[in-house]
């Protein structure tokens, strides 16, 4: 009763540690309202009770608030987190998510993600002079101009920028301009080789 | 041509004018690893875009070239093509070029004398011996008549071209051209009689570095690895390594001057290279003495360590030198120091009774940090046993990716682990040479020995693979010639043969020259392998002949992928040196059957 699903919610993304963002759990997430909807319907029934005098309702009252009080902090809890793990989708992912990814989001955060990567690409566009600043490159301070990646596994052709295509067969070797390489790696494609 | 000094204007030319992309076809040995490294280093600093593709054989060799031949006009090989017609095989496109850099010799004329495409790297005084321009082949204009119907389509304005040969049947055939061909073909067969090796690639590129003025201590290493590779596998003279190891023995007091200076030294960290006349005892600093000299080819086959009376020997020659058996058993690392002190100088005396003359050799050692000490050949047995790792079911090209990066000072623990597979491969390669001699295994055949290792042998998986086999057979040449009494044979090459895949029932083969003291290590059963395969049912191409494997599983004639027209025509041996090849279990006795018969 008191806001068991929504500390359910709570702990399971507890437990998805490292930014991994699990399903959406609609059905907990709708008992949970349904629960919070069933204690205030009571709660609104004991307050006119209690209103014509019946004092010692007040403290049920008061139990029932703090259990949706309890609720509601659960429920905001869990959906903010989310948000903060999608948006942070957003910088290691690139603006096409995976759909093992999309999968797992509901259609409002769909249409949040789809919101804040205008955001982004707008104030993107804004810094850095006429052509705009990608941000979401080098996020820690490049060594080099061109690093070393060794292939983890097929991949097939890659093609980049200039119109080559590179044949990732597994276990070979290229040296590469390191921007055409960080979202190999990001999805463990491409290993970045230190000698 | 050779382009030795302007391959570095070359890849100048590439980068600011072009900033074309090059593929990197690496062969698998020591050797042509360090002459990789040194490349990619040389890479990196001038941001020239590399893929480096591990090539073992003609087949994959083949395969890469087909899958990248469109993404890539510039290819460089090393320590694989050079020996072989690479236009004819592969067929390029006409604005592809190839840069070669290998150390297998003799290397085929058209290589040589194609101006366009093919770029050999070569040291200018490595002589090359290659028969005349004209003796080989004919320009165009002498053979009007006779090359119209081949030459359709060709500019009679390009002077050199590929010689094609001219089919004689049905066609009137002056005397001129007869003598011609003839004595075309008996200079190609001196020539291509033997198979040698030449300059080490590492210092070939260690020198390009140095022409571009871009060497390193690092890359320094890498050339003496690359060198101390072909003396462990025997691939060259004493004359040469010593001449060799002279020209080297100068860059490294130029770059490891400052060690000298107390002042002014580097920190204990920082690599040095050392010059040393070491022992020649395999990794004797990272094993015990004793099971150093149990293992090591040169003091086992000298006390011949596989009889009672070796181990005796063994015995009296520690007695000798006055070293506790209890000392020499434990690491070398705990051994006393008084008696590590003077080691070298007290082994070599001892050593000259006991008939081991050359037991120091001219070599190099790295140091860095207070730790890690490496000779040479210890890096070269350690990478050689990495990249041959039976243990884990790796692919080649991941054993490859391994030996690679041991390389690297920074993978210490890989190398350390292909210390430890080195120091077991020894331990195999001498207890199967023992049980070699002990059960007169090695028979001869009349023009030469004959060994072959059946299946039940343990650690056989070991010696399927090309380096560790090759490994064993000298070893194992080496102690017969001590222990046996017929002088004959002690003249005579060994073939020696071992099962390479248990399911396909395939066989691996090598052959290997006689040992002798002063033996120029040229090989002739690369061509002999060749005829003797020749008539089992394979078609042999015109040209500088080469064989088809007969019915092995790897480079299959009929389904080779598209871009070889003939393709059945044209095939390939499986393994690069042409020295070793593979074949079917069925067909081993036909082979040396073929094979004495040729050679008696």
């Amino acid at each position: 009763m008191a806001a068991e699903r929504g500390l359910e919610l709570v702990r399971e993304l507890h437990r998805a540690a490292g930014g991994h963002l699990p399903p959406f759990r609609t059905e907990e997430m709708r008992q949970a309202l349904e629960e919070m909807r069933a204690l205030y319907e009571r709660n609104q029934a004991d307050v006119s009770e209690a209103k014509s005098g019946r004092t010692d309702l007040i403290f049920l009252i008061r139990f029932r608030h703090c259990c949706l009080l309890r609720n509601q902090r659960c429920l905001l809890a869990y959906l903010y987190d989310r948000l903060l793990r999608i948006r942070a989708l957003r910088w290691e992912y690139g603006s096409v998510l995976p759909n093992t990814i999309q999968f797992h989001m509901s259609a409002e955060e769909v249409e949040w993600f789809n919101r804040y990567k205008k955001s982004l690409a707008t104030y993107m566009r804004s810094v850095g002079g006429e052509e705009g600043l990608d941000l979401t490159q080098d996020i820690k301070p490049p060594k080099s101009l061109y690093i070393e990646v060794r292939c983890l596994k097929d991949h097939g052709e890659f093609e980049i920028d200039d119109g080559t295509t590179i044949l990732l067969k597994k276990n070979s070797q290229h040296f590469l301009p390191r921007w055409k390489c960080e979202q190999l790696i990001r999805q463990g494609v491409l290993e970045h080789v230190l000698s | 041509m050779y382009q030795h000094t302007l391959f570095g204007a070359y890849i100048n030319a590439i980068i600011l004018l072009l900033l074309q992309r090059v593929l990197l076809l690496v062969a698998s040995d020591v050797d042509a690893l360090c002459a990789c490294k040194i490349l990619q280093a040389l890479f990196q600093c001038d941001h020239v875009q590399y893929t480096l593709v591990p090539v073992a054989g003609w087949q994959e060799l083949e395969t890469a070239f087909l899958e990248h031949k469109d993404q890539f006009k510039y290819f460089v090989f090393i320590n694989c093509g050079a020996n072989v017609d690479l236009l004819e095989i592969l067929q390029p496109e006409e604005d592809t070029f190839f840069f070669i850099c290998d150390s297998h010799r003799p290397i085929n004329v058209v290589n040589v004398y194609n101006d366009t495409q093919i770029k050999l790297l070569v040291k200018q005084d490595d002589d090359l011996d290659v028969p005349a321009y004209d003796d080989i082949f004919r320009d165009e204009e002498d053979e009007e008549e006779d090359s119209e119907d081949e030459s359709d389509g060709s500019e009679p304005s390009e002077k050199r071209r590929r010689f094609e040969e001219v089919c004689c049947t049905g066609r009137k055939v002056t005397l001129q051209m007869w003598l011609f061909l003839h004595f075309r073909r008996e200079i190609l067969f001196d020539y291509e009689q033997y198979e040698y090796h030449g300059t080490s690639s590492a210092m070939v590129m260690f020198d390009l570095a140095w022409i571009m003025s871009k060497d390193l201590n690092d890359m320094l290493w890498w050339a003496i690895v690359g060198l101390t590779d072909q003396w462990v596998q025997d691939k060259i003279t004493q004359m040469k390594y010593v001449t060799d190891i002279g020209i080297l023995q100068r860059h490294v007091s130029r770059h490891n001057h400052r060690n000298e200076d107390e002042e002014n030294s580097l920190s204990i960290d920082c690599m040095r290279i050392a010059f040393e006349y070491d022992l020649r005892l395999a990794l004797y600093q990272h094993w015990s003495l004793y099971e150093s000299l149990c293992n090591t080819s040169y003091t086992s086959a000298s006390l011949k360590l596989w009889s009672v009376q070796g181990q005796k020997r063994l015995q009296e020659f520690l007695a000798d030198m006055g070293l506790p058996l209890k000392q020499v058993k434990q690491k070398f690392n705990s051994m006393d120091v008084s008696l590590k002190e003077n080691l070298r100088e007290m082994i070599e005396e001892s050593a000259n009774k006991f008939g081991m003359k050359d037991l120091r050799v001219q070599t190099f050692s790295i140091h860095f940090g207070f730790k890690n000490k490496f000779s040479a050949s210890d890096i070269v047995y350690a990478t050689t046993s990495l990249m041959e790792n039976i243990e884990k079911e790796d692919s080649e090209t991941t054993n490859f990716i391994k030996a690679l990066d041991s390389l690297s000072r920074g993978n210490l623990d890989k190398l350390h682990q292909g210390l430890d597979l080195a120091k077991k491969q020894l331990r195999a390669i001498q207890q199967t040479v023992a049980s070699c001699i002990c059960t007169n295994l090695v028979i001869s055949q009349g023009p030469f020995l004959y060994c072959s290792l059946m299946e039940g042998t343990p650690d056989v998986k070991l010696f399927s693979k090309p380096v560790s086999l090759c490994l064993l057979s000298k070893y194992l040449l080496k102690s017969f010639v001590c222990s046996t009494k017929n002088k004959r044979c002690k003249l005579l090459p060994l073939v020696m043969a071992a099962p390479m895949d248990v399911e396909q029932g395939t066989v691996i083969m090598v052959g290997i020259p006689p040992e002798v003291e002063s033996s120029d290590k040229k090989n002739f059963f690369g061509r002999a392998f060749e005829k003797a395969r020749g008539p089992q049912g394979a078609v042999l191409p015109a040209g500088p002949g080469r064989c088809c494997p007969a019915g092995s599983v790897h480079a299959s004639s009929t389904d080779s992928p598209g871009g070889l027209s003939p393709a059945s025509k044209r095939c390939l041996p499986a393994q690069k040196p042409q020295t070793i090849i593979e074949l079917k279990t069925e067909d081993r006795s036909k082979f040396l059957d073929a094979l004495i018969s040729l050679l008696s």
